[in-house]
């Protein structure tokens, strides 16, 4: 039952990297870059590595996500 | 009856991840897309919770905590960024 679980954990963190790359909207590939790294931190905690899965969720999923969109706006959305 | 309940939570987490996935993959606005991981979030703090049952380590629960404080930041900025525009 876990296994299972652990298996769906891994496919999306496959699923969002793809789809972080392959995005041509960026709003919507960094969403997806986020999502990718919250199941990272999920998957972290299903290793037994909880305080990795601590720094995950507060640098990957909260503050990378932010310095992005900071980045987005600062640069005019990747418009010429 | 505990072994029954946990069982039933595993598999409304999994479709749970099921759905919120296809819903990122054929979002159509970026909206979609915040919506599903706002839901994704919450689903997988309950499974973090749900494995510290599990395994019997009651220290995952604190990594389940921090994830409740800080993953609200990542959508509020997302938002108010959709609000104002690129």
């Amino acid at each position: 039952m876990l296994e299972l679980l652990v298996l769906l954990v891994c496919g999306s963190i496959l699923v969002s990297g793809f789809l972080a790359v392959l995005l041509d909207n960026l709003m919507a590939a960094v969403i997806s870059a986020g999502l990718a790294s919250l199941f990272a931190a999920v998957s972290y905690v299903l290793l037994a590595a909880p305080d990795v899965a601590m720094a995950e969720a507060a640098i990957g999923s909260g503050l990378a996500t932010l310095i992005f969109l900071y980045t987005i706006r600062k640069t005019n959305g990747g418009k010429e | 009856m505990a072994d029954t309940l946990l069982q039933i939570a595993a598999v409304l987490i999994f479709f749970s991840i099921v759905f919120g996935v296809l819903r990122l993959i054929i979002g159509k606005t970026a909206v979609d897309r915040v919506v599903a991981i706002d839901m994704l979030t919450v689903v997988s703090i309950s499974m973090i919770a749900l494995y510290a049952h599990v395994s019997g380590r009651f220290l995952y629960l604190d990594v389940a905590l921090v994830y409740g404080l800080l993953s609200f930041l990542a959508v509020l900025a997302i938002a108010r960024f959709l609000e104002k525009g690129p």
